[in-house]
C-alpha cells in the first residue's frame, strides 16, 4: 500500500465515526492506525452502555481517584497501566443510567458480598464519583458532561477543575430540589 | 493527454499546468479559481506540481472539470461535509480504479488541497473497511500487524468495549 500520511488516515477513520465495530477492527490493525484511530473511538462516550467500557475507565484511576472505593475493597486489576491516556480525547460523556456500573459490579462478583455492608446504590455513587474525577483531570477537552441519578455532589468540583466544559447536565440528582441544568459560556 | 479544456475553453480562459514528469494540461481557469493551490502553478514553461506525476493529475483534473459547477463549500462546515455518506454513481465510477491510483488520488488531492476530493478518496476507502476483521483489512491493504502479541492483546481488552457498544 503506498503510505498515506497521518492526516488522511485521519480523514479516512472520522467517516467511521459512530461505528464502533469497525472503528475497533482498524484500530488493531497496526501502531500507526491505532494512533489515529484513538481520539475518534474515545470522542464520545457512554459509560452507562457497555461494562467493559467502564472496566477500561476504571484502569484510568490514580490512587486519590481510589480512594473512595477503598471502603468497597473493589478489586481493580493494576497489574498493567493503559497503553493511552484514552479519556485524553474524550469531549462528551455520558452516565446516563447505572445499568452499567450495576452490570459490572454483578459480573465481577461484588454485588454479593457487599450488599450486606452497604447498598448497590452506595458502592455505584462512589463509582461515578471516582470516574467523574478521572475525567476532570484527564479529559482536557472535555464539553459536554451529564450525570444521571444520584451521585455525590461534584458541582463545586466540575466548575473549578474543567475550563473547556460548556454543557453540564446532572438530572434527577436528588441534591437539589431542581435538576441541575447548567450552561456554560 | 493535451486537450482538458476542449468544451469549453474556446469560451472561457486557460491556463497550463505542468505534471512532475513534464505533461502538460490546459484547463478551464474556473478550476484553478475554485482550487487556489492549482493557480501557484500556472504558466507550465518552467513551473510543474511536484510530487504528482501525468496519470494521477489527469484523474484528478477529470474530476475537476466533471465537478465545475458545483456549489461551493463552506470551509468551517466540517461535520456537514463529514456526515453525508452517499456517494454518486459517477463518483463511484471514477474512484473505482485499482487501489492504488485511489491512494495516489487522496494523495495528490491533499497535497493540491482540494478538499472534495479528497473526502471522497476518504470515504471511499473507509467503506471498503466496514464489517472487517483486522486480518481481512489488513490483507486488503497490504499492511504489516507491528504489534507485539502482548501489546496486540493489550489493546483489544482496553477497546473491546467497542465490538458491543
Amino acid at each position: 500500500m503506498i503510505a498515506l500520511p497521518n492526516e488522511c488516515l485521519f480523514e479516512i477513520f472520522i467517516n467511521l465515526s459512530g461505528n464502533y465495530k469497525s472503528l475497533f477492527s482498524c484500530l488493531l490493525v497496526s501502531r500507526r492506525w491505532c494512533r489515529n484511530v484513538v481520539p475518534i473511538l474515545w470522542n464520545e462516550l457512554d459509560i452507562s452502555k457497555n461494562k467493559n467500557l467502564l472496566k477500561t475507565c476504571l484502569l484510568l484511576l490514580n490512587d486519590e481517584e481510589q480512594v473512595k472505593l477503598i471502603p468497597f475493597d473493589l478489586i481493580l486489576s493494576k497489574n498493567q497501566n493503559p497503553l493511552f491516556l484514552y479519556t485524553s480525547y474524550t469531549t462528551v460523556i455520558k452516565i446516563n443510567s447505572d445499568d452499567g456500573i450495576i452490570n459490572w459490579i454483578n459480573q465481577e462478583g461484588h454485588g454479593s458480598r457487599y450488599s450486606t455492608y452497604y447498598s448497590c446504590l452506595n458502592i455505584v455513587q462512589s463509582i461515578k464519583y471516582s470516574l467523574t474525577l478521572m475525567f476532570l483531570r484527564t479529559c482536557k477537552k472535555l464539553k459536554d458532561l451529564s450525570i444521571y441519578g444520584k451521585s455525590i455532589n461534584l458541582l463545586d468540583l466540575i466548575l473549578v477543575k474543567n475550563f473547556s466544559l460548556t454543557s453540564l447536565k446532572c438530572p434527577n440528582n436528588e441534591l437539589d430540589s431542581e435538576e441541575i441544568n447548567v450552561e456554560i459560556y | 493527454m493535451d486537450n482538458g479544456t476542449s468544451n469549453s475553453a474556446s469560451e472561457n480562459e486557460t491556463i497550463t499546468l505542468k505534471s512532475c514528469d513534464g505533461i502538460e494540461f490546459h484547463i478551464d481557469a474556473r478550476i484553478a479559481n475554485r482550487y487556489t493551490l492549482l493557480n501557484n502553478w500556472n504558466g507550465g514553461e518552467s513551473a510543474c506540481i511536484p510530487n504528482v506525476n501525468g496519470k494521477v493529475l489527469e484523474k484528478v483534473l477529470e474530476w475537476c472539470e466533471h465537478h465545475i459547477n458545483d456549489p461551493q463549500l463552506n470551509c468551517g462546515d466540517d461535520d456537514s461535509r463529514r456526515r453525508n455518506t452517499i456517494i454518486e454513481e459517477w463518483d463511484e465510477n471514477f474512484l473505482s480504479c485499482d487501489q492504488d491510483m485511489l491512494f495516489e488520488i487522496i494523495l495528490a488531492a491533499n497535497y493540491l488541497e482540494i478538499k472534495p476530493l479528497l473526502d471522497l478518496g476518504c470515504k471511499t476507502v473507509a467503506n471498503m473497511m466496514k464489517s472487517k476483521s483486522p486480518e481481512e483489512i489488513r490483507s486488503a491493504f497490504n499492511i504489516d500487524n507491528d504489534y507485539t502479541p502482548e501489546e496486540e492483546e493489550q489493546f483489544r481488552k482496553e477497546n473491546e468495549w467497542a465490538e458491543d457498544y
